[in-house]
């Protein structure tokens, strides 16, 4: 057995390692799209033989157009899902599956190679942020091989009470952790370029420090024994540029979030497992979750903006993608790495929440529009692109070919042939397999060999929770192809989407406003069209109606999808990660919940309860200054901020706007003094703001930094 | 211990001034997390005594404001005596002695000595100094710069026309027109 340790193997590798030979990838592909190609072909040609009995008129003609795109990306998803069953069934395991590259004795060795744990974040709730952190800290501690890991929280926030919540958070979470050297802490001052940006500026600040790179999302949470194991895939394959796993949702509470999260866990490793089969080493890096090597991410992934202005133009949004084409450009593998336990991420909580992620992404994706002939790329990167752009754009095609099948129905021409009646009832059938027969196989699957849960109650209940996810899923189809639809549109005429954080949980309940505000259209839509078709025929109306049906209840749909009523208590849509909870999010869960029973102060000193310490507390503001880098104070700029400081002392933080706050966070004379000028004033000079602050704020926790984290000090043999 | 002596008679100020700078002057030291009390009210005196001359000199401040710049002239003295070998700004210096203070759990073991100039212990001196924090370890700067992507003949072509068509509005609308002409009169022929 070789006493070298991981790190110092790398050179007795072929450096091509881990990019699969040309040949298995060429035949996997020519299997897969073969099929795919067949599969659309049969599609467009019985689709051509039912339209073209009486001749093709120009609106037969477009449903056939719209319908060939729509019909591939149907056959892509089908023959994705049953080559993912077969390779997860067939006796032996993938040759080209990434674990095999490690053998027993490989996790035996320690690592020594460098690696820089990630974490950008924008806004996010500071307490899920840094709890989710600790989490994977520990787990990685547990693991004996942390001693080259190095954690980044890399802050864009721009609003002043959250960044100070991050600063002293950091302060408190290394203290507690005893990871001080471990743990770093950096705020941009500019956020050029958003989470790409952020990414490039650790990369060219530390990234020469490090071999790899694990980039993490604010609501990430990885184990450390996956961890590890990424790290010595990487060093086992010198070839690859990216391994990205697959995260699998977690911690949903509301009805959408857990039926996505179980839909996800159910039919997401053969979709995985399937996609690996034909990606091979042109795989995609979906922005987090997954390892990079540093050296070659910095010589050629950094991102070009692309011509004119946004929406088209611009700063690339989706990054991820372009990233791993460039890197694959470079001559690196981009990898999948099966993997159902130690990979976790959130979702939107609320249809309203997941469709601002997808306008942001969709016009992320519509942008590689550009890129798909540029010159130089990998024939299955621009693939992965026209797969990107057409998830959103086939929903477009969609609502067209809802509109021309409206408009056929209004002028309907016989069909008599037996041939054509023929062709239709087999596209039909053909169409029905397509759409239902990866789930039916799936769940066949699941019933046989209990790959989620051993025991047999488990099992049919997640046969049952398959029904219901679909019916869910068949309501929100409809509305979501109105909004991608609408996305793609906005896109294209050059409304762009701003940088917004996304939420993960929701307080209160159903906020019924913004629904009605958000969905009032669609079930408009819904009605009208359903009017029309009654005008068109009764056939033709009983033929669409279960999508006028959904697009009419969309508000009462979104609301009961928003609801924390989502099936618990009867054992629905249960995941593994629900009924046992792994390490590392058990760890998270439990400090959540400590913080929950903490006592808050009253809203408005909660709301702004970084700013009211930094200014009050004497240690936050000392740390507050001592993380600010010092630069000059020009004459003009300081009578401003000495007017709005007064401002502040006099009127309360509700009187500045984020811009003025953030701008005397920035200052080092002017946030020491605003601490003494606020404690030196009388009562009467003070805003209420800050006359409550200092007969409440001692009262909110017993150290000054530990309002938003729970108080789990590190026990010196502590294992988890 | 050092005694606590209440003796405390302001030449100028109200009463109520002074019971209110009194006050101000707990809430902040409790801002410090010392939870001895006794300390904490030796603090407070020695500082509103010391306010208490500074206001004879100037009325026109508040005793409660004289009590915090007081409060911050003995931080400032006690720290500049701890970190006198580095080269700090005031605002740097008190930023860095607090945090120090905190870091090296001064407020849990050394509550006393907190502000005592006189008989500092050595080894809190020695923990704050090394306490010293930075946001993020040495720095490795290296050059990430963008590659031109040669995004091809296509889209040279397409991005002509958008800004052909971006800098004619005439021309935008009479593609625009046309397009909606066409569908219109088509289903016109159709249903007409």
């Amino acid at each position: 057995m070789s006493a070298a340790p991981i790190g110092s193997q790398t050179a007795n590798i072929a450096m091509t390692a881990g990019m699969p030979p040309k040949h298995v990838s060429r035949t996997r592909r020519a299997t897969f799209f073969s099929l795919v190609g067949l599969g659309t072909i049969v599609g467009a040609w019985l689709s051509y033989i039912f339209l073209s009995e009486n001749g093709m008129r120009i609106s037969e003609w477009a449903l056939l157009f719209v319908f060939i795109p729509l019909y591939y990306q149907l056959n892509v998803g089908f023959w994705t899902a049953l080559f993912g069953v077969w390779l997860m069934n067939r006796p032996k395991p993938d040759p080209l599956n990434l674990w095999l590259s490690l053998s027993a004795d490989d996790y035996e060795q320690p690592i020594t190679a460098s690696t820089a744990i990630i974490m950008p974040v924008f806004n996010e709730d500071v307490t899920r942020v840094y709890e989710g952190l600790r989490s994977i800290y520990l787990s990685l501690e547990a693991t004996g091989q942390s001693k080259h890991f190095d954690f980044f929280i890399l802050s864009d926030s721009d609003k002043a009470s959250q960044w100070i919540e991050e600063e002293t958070a950091w302060l408190e979470l290394c203290r507690q952790l005893k990871a001080f050297g471990r743990i770093f802490y950096r705020r941009r001052r500019k956020q050029i370029n958003r989470k790409s940006g952020n990414v490039s500026d650790f990369c060219r600040r530390w990234g020469k420090r490090y071999r790899y790179m694990v980039v993490l999302d604010a609501d990430s949470l990885m184990s450390g024994a996956l961890l590890t194991s990424m790290v010595r895939i990487m060093e086992k394959n010198p070839g690859i540029g990216i391994v990205q796993t697959f995260p699998k949702q977690i911690a949903a509470d509301t009805l959408l979030g857990r039926v996505m999260q179980f839909a996800q866990a159910l039919y997401g490793p053969p979709f995985m497992a399937g996609l690996d089969y034909w990606q091979c080493g042109e795989a995609n890096f979906w922005g987090h979750n997954a390892i990079l090597r540093l050296a070659p991410f910095i010589e050629h992934c950094a991102l070009p903006p692309l011509p004119e202005n946004a929406p088209f133009g611009g700063h690339i949004l989706s990054h991820d993608f372009v990233e791993a084409a460039l890197m694959r450009k470079a001559g690196y593998a981009v990898r999948l790495l099966p993997t159902t336990r130690g990979s976790y991420e959130e979702g939107p909580p609320t249809l309203v929440d997941m469709l601002k992620r997808d306008r942001r992404w969709c016009q992320g994706n519509i942008q590689h529009f550009w890129l798909l002939f540029a010159k130089g790329w990998h024939p299955m990167s621009r693939i992965n692109f026209l797969h990107g752009i057409l998830s959103y754009v086939s929903s477009l095609l969609w609502f067209l070919f809802l509109v021309l099948a409206t408009l056929l129905a209004a002028t309907p021409t016989p069909h008599v042939q037996p041939q054509a009646i023929l062709a239709e009832h087999i596209l039909l059938g053909v169409t029905a397999m397509l759409i239902f027969l990866p789930k039916t196989v799936i769940l066949l699957d699941e019933v046989i060999t209990g790959r989620m849960f051993k025991p047999l109650r488990l099992r049919f209940l997640t046969a049952f929770s398959s029904l219901m996810d679909t019916v869910v899923f068949t309501l929100m189809a409809p509305v979501l192809m109105i909004f991608h639809s609408r996305f793609v549109v906005y896109t294209v005429i050059g409304k762009s989407v701003s940088w917004v954080t996304q939420r993960r949980k929701i307080d209160g309940g159903v906020n019924w406003s913004e629904i009605i505000f958000t969905f009032l259209s669609v079930t408009l839509l819904g009605i009208a069209w359903a009017v029309i078709g009654w005008y068109v025929s009764t056939k033709f109306l009983i033929w669409i109606s279960p999508i006028l049906f959904s697009l009419a209840i969309s508000i009462l749909m979104a609301a009961m999808v928003s609801s924390s009523r989502s099936g618990r208590r009867l054992g629905l849509f249960l995941t593994p990660e629900e009924h046992e909870p792994p390490t590392v999010l058990k760890t998270m869960q439990q400090n959540l919940e400590e913080i929950k029973d903490r006592i808050p102060l009253s809203p408005e000193l909660e709301r702004h309860y970084g700013l009211m310490q930094v200014c009050l507390d004497p240690y936050v503001n000392g740390l507050h200054v001592s993380l600010l880098r010092r630069r000059r104070t020009i004459g003009v700029s300081d009578t401003y901020l000495k007017e709005i400081s007064h401002r502040l002392i006099t009127q309360g933080p509700q009187s500045l706007n984020a811009q003025e706050l953030k701008a005397l966070m920035h200052d080092t004379d002017i946030v020491t003094n605003l601490h003494y000028r606020i404690w030196s004033a009388a009562d009467h000079e003070l805003a209420p703001f800050w006359a409550t602050a200092i007969r409440q704020y001692n009262l909110a926790s017993t150290s000054p930094f530990a309002h938003t984290l729970a108080k789990q000090e590190l026990e010196p043999a502590a294992t988890l | 211990m050092e005694a606590v002596n209440i003796q405390f008679a302001p030449a100028t100020g109200t009463e109520e001034e002074w019971n209110e700078a009194y006050a101000r002057l707990a809430d902040y030291f409790r801002s410090y997390q010392l939870h001895n009390r006794i300390r904490r009210t030796q603090l407070i005196l020695e500082t509103l005594r010391n306010a208490a001359k500074a206001h004879a000199q100037d009325p026109t401040r508040t005793p409660t404001a004289h009590s915090i710049e007081q409060a911050r002239l003995m931080l400032r003295e006690w720290l500049g005596s701890i970190y006198s070998d580095l080269n700090l700004s005031e605002a740097q210096l008190e930023a860095t002695g607090r945090l120090g203070f905190h870091l090296a759990g001064g407020p849990s073991r050394w509550p006393q000595f907190f502000l005592d100039e006189k008989n500092m212990p050595d080894d809190m001196a020695e923990a704050m100094r090394s306490a010293i924090r930075t946001s993020g370890p040495g720095m490795q700067v290296s050059k990430m710069t963008p590659r031109d992507i040669d995004l091809g003949m296509f889209t040279d072509v397409a991005d002509d026309t958008f800004d052909r068509l971006g800098r004619h509005p005439i021309l935008r609308y009479s593609v625009l027109i046309i397009i909606v002409g066409s569908v219109l009169g088509y289903l016109y022929s159709l249903f007409g």
